[in-house]
């Protein structure tokens, strides 16, 4: 009979860049976690209480906006999630270097790729909406 | 060569989450944005979007009717599904498909199928940019 996979781990993505957060979650997808994206702390709140799913990390933009500013929310989640892991990030690349950590801790223990590649194409990204902007 | 992409643009939290994880479920690659604005972050950065569903009503400054009519000017053959709770089909508006609120994910799922197939079709090649 088949042994039964154990469920993923989760984490939140939280920022407020759409291009950002989106290649950060798909980086962490890949390491094969489940992964909420949160684009402001409210939405943070909301994966962690509305409680469906265990979340074990939580890696947020040190801008984050909304509710509470990013360290405001890491009080919180201190307080009312003690178990999740919290990393603050204040640049893209360091960012990535944290998500490749927790691909490191991952449920595979392997990297798909590079962390320095996604912190690349997150900034090809940029800069093809800055040119759309002009 | 990668899974279809699809780009769920919806402000209810939960509702995003939802509807992308059981779409990733099913196959499709999902990008998902919390409101217009990061629809069209989306759509102008490049990246390959095969289909996108977008929500209605959503703070800021492109509703998910404005939002279909910047997708179809950046790609006119890239299918569009409108979900709302407040909907009128209307001749003159370029979405594809329409769902009205509250819909299931399985007619969600159908209607994406109908318009782009299933999730390792080839791509339409609908780039955004």
């Amino acid at each position: 009979m088949a042994e039964k996979l154990p469920d993923p781990q989760c984490l939140i993505v939280a920022d407020a860049d759409v291009l950002i957060r989106n290649a950060l979650a798909e980086y962490l997808r890949h390491c094969g976690y489940k992964v909420f994206e949160a684009a402001t702390s409210d939405e943070v709140i909301i994966a962690l209480e509305e409680g469906a799913v265990k979340i074990d990390a939580l890696l947020a933009d040190a801008q984050l906006t909304g509710r509470y500013n990013a360290f405001e929310l890491r009080l919180w989640v201190k307080d009312h999630f003690p178990d999740v892991e919290i990393v603050l990030a204040g640049s893209i690349d360091s960012a990535a270097k944290a998500a490749g950590h927790l691909c490191d801790e991952g449920p595979h223990l392997q990297r798909p790729y590079d962390p320095e590649s996604v912190a690349a194409h997150i900034k090809r990204l940029l800069a093809a909406t800055r040119r759309q902007d002009r | 060569m990668g899974a279809q992409t699809i780009l769920v643009v919806e402000d209810e939290f939960l509702i995003r989450f939802m509807l992308a994880d059981s779409l990733r479920d099913i196959g499709y690659e999902v990008l998902e944005a919390a409101d217009g604005e990061e629809g069209f972050d989306i759509l102008s950065s490049g990246q390959l979007v095969d289909l996108l569903v977008t929500d209605v009503r959503m703070p800021g400054g492109i509703d998910g009717m404005e939002l279909t009519r910047r997708s179809k000017s950046l790609a006119p053959g890239r299918p569009v599904i409108v979900c709302s709770a407040h909907l009128f089909r209307s001749e003159s508006h370029p979405a594809d498909e329409f769902l009205a609120k509250p819909y299931t994910v399985a007619e969600l799922a159908n209607a994406i199928a109908r318009l782009i197939g299933d999730p390792w079709q080839k791509s339409s090649q609908t780039h955004s940019a």
